[in-house]
């Protein structure tokens, strides 16, 4: 308690109704558990068997003292004592299970897990219920027990074993006793183990975030607050008291590592590893801090507790988080730890260095002339948003790489199309569009990320913006989640959303020629912002949809996401495993929904050889409705 | 008018190309005023004597064992102490990372203003000088206040010319008064680039190839082709991802910018990371087998073909023409 308190602050009161809701289906429902069935029931059996049995310690306690007490009212009941019996049952099957899966399966998603540790704590626990289930058959066997013994189907037919003399009276004494002190020791072995989680977990979900997904905590460099000023986390005492908590919430059970993208292509990043080498640290040196030792300096968290590379293998895609069956945020680790990295040590992968200065010096990553950026709307006819015009119904916000690349582009001209056809009132910013700083922000430079959010929410506060549609996800976003925390609030939407709106309205009508088409979420889409509907109605609007194995909200990332575009890939490629999942498919189109997707999964069908042709969803409209005359 | 005083810098013997420039510039602002010159490290005497046709009338060696390493503080020591000697009106240093540091901790210690990456000076007080700023997109012209400018000369827009009939310079050693603070920022160690060759930034011709060349193997014809035009070798980065190449040959957003006089994109697409590296080149010259590959957007000149024919088709006709 005193290490999370410790931490620095993070705000995580309010929303009582959704945290409330959370604990119901993450912890009680083991929501997230049940994400994998096999391991899922498991859990839920054992989980489910201590809630039920949670009396049972107390009317052990009562009757190790004296063997003819009870607890009153349910010491008595024999419905209850069906329940106990039953998920004792139960309890024993989960522990054979999961001995089954660590055992037998061995699955690699525990990997650098402590395997000895879950030994003990599974021996413990059928050792509990064991000797329930017995103390209960001897019970029956002396006729001391409190309810009709037909109510415990399983001791009373264990009684048989048992005589009515004095051997039996010794054993009941053992059963009970050995049953108590299995649960004090079990308590007493808790706090050492990755078994903290049964009590860590609960509050660890409770103040889990309840904001938008891909909405990352803004950092307050004119706070005159001690506490509050931070540059990221640079050592322990940077972390937030949240933080803290994930590490101490973590089962280990690798279901972050077996998600991660990084992980899957041979990278060092395991989601897993990095929150288990944070809490290393913090075992290791929250003590020192707490008593304050004279002269004990915090060592650097990078790279004693996370490598380097690790840091800077993440694509942000969210994955581990949304796994995570106890609400551990690993991407805000990572991302606390780049800021550290990138502000205060001003260490990180060089060949992003000319990104950065593109965005600051020209307003976008690729150091393109901001007078080129409107270009692609020239033959179109697109109008322009000057300074002091009327703002339309909706502002297109084109982003740079559908504005800059020329592969990327074909998104922006055929959304115009789109839009075009439509009728909608729309315009976009030209050059007065700039980066919203999102590479910048997901490297871990907040600095130059807030001084183009500032910049571009004057510009679109100024304009009497209320409405913008976005093409890129990230944009997206950025805009509709992270500018409000700059004083920027609109109503923004996705392209792909817009779109289909249009379509439904009958504004726009696609003809569907019936070939097969694959869709692959966005991470920035449909995880971090849960579109995943609209698109996949355009896609069945035009063509026969066939789903990949990972997809809506446990997509797979195509690798450019946490400001990847910009720096070189260690490992395997992430984006030519998504390309080989497409083409699993059998496919012939690959439909995209973001501009950076576009360009690494146009890469690595390329290099694999691939048939699939990689096109923008938006795209996909606009061809269907050439040649319809008037649209 | 007082003289003014040029950090020289020097590779062990021979003056930096981009510190006769300075020199240049330090005689605009000089105008007939004496020039003294500062040389720190090994070799700084040796260097001073090529000087003189540059208009450098005296040169003080630094000697100080310790100012082996290149240490910014202890340049800037250096500097400082010949500010207190000489009183010069201007401090002059080439814009290469070194100069510009060490002009900065000098601004920094002496609290003087000092203006970077500078194109012309007028001597007149208070000094006029037009500099480049924003990465070279524009000049700008700004005055100097202050009992002495410090100034850094924009490398390569300034001419270093020599003056005929000077004589050498008159070279004095002296040792700085360098203490331990001025030592906590030094070079360790150099890391050698492996580089073969022309290097890959300063080339005046790059032949740079793509996913179309197929194979490490295939980077063979165009090894071949730049050998005849005494040209470095460059790639984009799915060559380098597929390891064919090494990093260091990747030209782009995330590997070297390049600016030669002529760049050859043998089937290379033309991704925007990769045309970011290579806008910078007067004249892009695109090999590729797809019409479509937006290379050809940014190229100068186009061949759409095969270029396993296409690059021994130069190579063979260069070889035929040189041998004539």
């Amino acid at each position: 308690m005193d290490l999370v308190r410790l931490g620095k602050p993070s705000d995580r009161t309010g929303d009582v109704p959704r945290r409330a809701r959370n604990e119901a289906t993450i912890v009680l429902g083991q929501r997230k558990l049940f994400q994998r069935l096999g391991p899922g029931l498991m859990h839920a059996a054992i989980f489910w068997g201590f809630v039920v049995l949670f009396p049972t310690i107390v009317i052990a306690m009562i009757g190790a003292v004296s063997r003819d007490a009870t607890l009153p009212w349910l010491g008595h009941q024999g419905w209850f004592a069906l329940l106990v019996d039953v998920f004792a049952v139960l309890v024993l099957l989960g522990v054979l299970a999961a001995v089954w899966i660590r055992k037998v399966q061995r699955p690699a998603r525990f990997e650098g897990s402590h395997l000895g540790e879950a030994d003990v704590i599974l021996a413990m626990i059928a050792g509990i219920v064991t000797t329930l289930v017995l103390w209960h058959a001897a019970r029956i066997a002396l006729g001391l027990s409190e309810w009709p013994a037909g109510w415990s189907p399983v001791a009373n037919a264990l009684s048989g074993f048992f005589g009515d003399g004095t051997a039996t009276e010794v054993l009941e004494r053992v059963f009970v006793w050995a049953h108590v002190l299995i649960i004090l020791g079990f308590l007493a072995y808790l706090p050492h183990s990755k078994h903290l989680h049964i009590v860590t977990a609960a509050f660890n979900v409770y103040f889990g975030r309840t904001g938008p997904a891909g909405r990352l905590e803004p950092l307050n460099f004119e706070s005159e607050d001690e506490d509050d000023l931070r540059f990221g986390a640079g050592t322990v005492p940077d972390l937030t008291w949240k933080q803290t908590m994930d590490a101490f919430s973590c089962t280990e059970c690798g279901r972050c590592q077996d998600v991660c993208p990084a992980w899957n292509t041979g990278k060092d990043l395991s989601p897993k590893l990095l929150i288990m080498g944070i809490r290393d640290q913090v075992f290791a040196e929250g003590p020192k801090l707490l008593r304050d030792v004279a002269g004990f300096e915090p060592s650097p968290l990078v790279p004693n507790a996370v490598p380097d590379t690790s840091v800077w293998d993440c694509v942000t895609c969210g994955a581990c988080v949304q796994e995570c069956p106890v609400s551990i945020e690993h991407v805000d680790h990572i991302v606390d730890l780049r800021r550290h990295l990138v502000m205060v040590e001003s260490r990180f992968p060089t060949e992003a260095e000319p990104m950065l200065r593109d965005i600051e010096r020209a307003s976008n990553p690729w150091g393109k002339a901001q007078t080129e950026r409107a270009d692609w709307a020239e033959k179109l006819g697109v109008r322009i948003l000057e300074p002091g015009e009327p703002a339309p119904e909706v502002l297109y916000w084109v982003g740079c790489a559908a504005s800059f690349d020329e592969r990327a582009r074909t998104a922006a001209e055929s959304t115009a199309r789109v839009l075009q056809a439509a009728g909608v009132d729309f315009a976009i910013l030209g050059p007065r569009e700039s980066c919203t700083g999102d590479p910048a922000r997901r490297m871990g430079n907040e600095y130059l990320f807030q001084g183009h959010a500032e910049q571009n929410v004057s510009t679109l506060n100024e304009a009497g913006v209320t409405k913008i549609v976005a093409s890129c996800p990230h944009c997206f976003n950025t805009l509709g989640n992270e500018y409000p925390d700059f004083g920027g609030a609109y109503e923004v939407v996705h392209h792909t959303e817009m779109i289909a709106e249009l379509v439904r309205e009958g504004r726009v009508k696609p003809r569907n020629d019936e070939r097969s088409i694959t869709y692959h979420d966005s991470c920035y889409l449909a995880r971090h912002n849960d579109v995943r509907s609209d698109p996949r109605e355009l896609v069945a609007a035009v063509g026969e949809p066939v789903e990949m194995e990972r997809s809506g909200k446990r997509t797979f990332c195509c690798g450019a996401g946490g400001a990847h575009m910009w720096m070189e890939e260690r490992g395997g490629a992430i984006n030519e495993e998504r390309a080989r999942e497409a083409a699993e498919t059998g496919a012939e189109t690959l439909a995209v929904a973001c501009p950076f997707c576009t360009v690494m999964l146009d890469d690595g069908v390329r290099a694999r050889g691939d048939a699939l042709r990689v096109v923008d969803v938006s795209t996909l409209i606009a061809e269907s409705l050439e040649g319809d005359g008037d649209g | 008018m007082a003289g003014v005083l040029v950090l020289v810098e020097h590779t062990s013997g021979a003056v930096d190309e981009l510190s006769l420039q300075a020199v240049a510039l330090a005689r605009q602002v000089a105008a007939g005023a004496p020039l003294a010159a500062l040389l720190v490290g090994d070799g700084g005497s040796k260097a001073a004597a090529q000087l003189g046709p540059h208009g450098v009338a005296s040169a003080l060696v630094a000697e100080d064992e310790r100012l082996a390493a290149y240490a910014p503080g202890a340049w800037a020591r250096c500097v400082s102490d010949l500010i207190d000697r000489l009183d010069p009106a201007a401090v002059v240093a080439a814009g290469t990372n070194r100069g510009n540091e060490v002009l900065g901790h000098v601004a920094a210690r002496r609290d003087l203003p000092f203006a970077a990456n500078c194109v012309s000076v007028s001597s007149e007080a208070p000094l006029t000088l037009t500099r480049v700023r924003w990465g070279g997109s524009l000049l700008e012209e700004s005055r100097v206040h202050g009992p002495l400018a410090l100034l850094s000369s924009a490398p390569h827009m300034v001419a270093a010319g020599g003056l005929n009939g000077a004589a050498a310079p008159a070279v004095e050693s002296f040792a700085p008064a360098v203490d331990e603070a001025d030592l906590i920022v030094q070079v360790a160690e150099h890391v050698d680039t492996v580089a073969t060759g022309v290097s890959l930034a300063e080339a005046k011709v790059v032949v740079s190839g793509g996913r179309g060349v197929g194979s490490a193997e295939g980077f063979g014809m165009l090894e071949e082709l730049a050998l005849l035009l005494d040209a470095a070798v460059g790639c984009s980065r799915v060559v380098t991802s597929a390891g064919w190449r090494p990093h260091t040959d990747q030209v782009g957003q995330t590997g070297t910018k390049v600016s030669p006089d002529l760049y050859i994109a043998c089937g290379i697409s033309g991704a925007t990371q990769h045309i970011a590296g290579c806008k910078g080149a007067k004249k892009i010259l695109a090999i590729n087998a797809d019409a479509e590959a937006p290379i050809f957007a940014s190229a100068d000149f186009a061949v759409i073909g095969d270029l396993t024919e296409i690059v021994p088709a130069i190579t063979a006709e260069l070889r035929r023409a040189r041998s004539q």
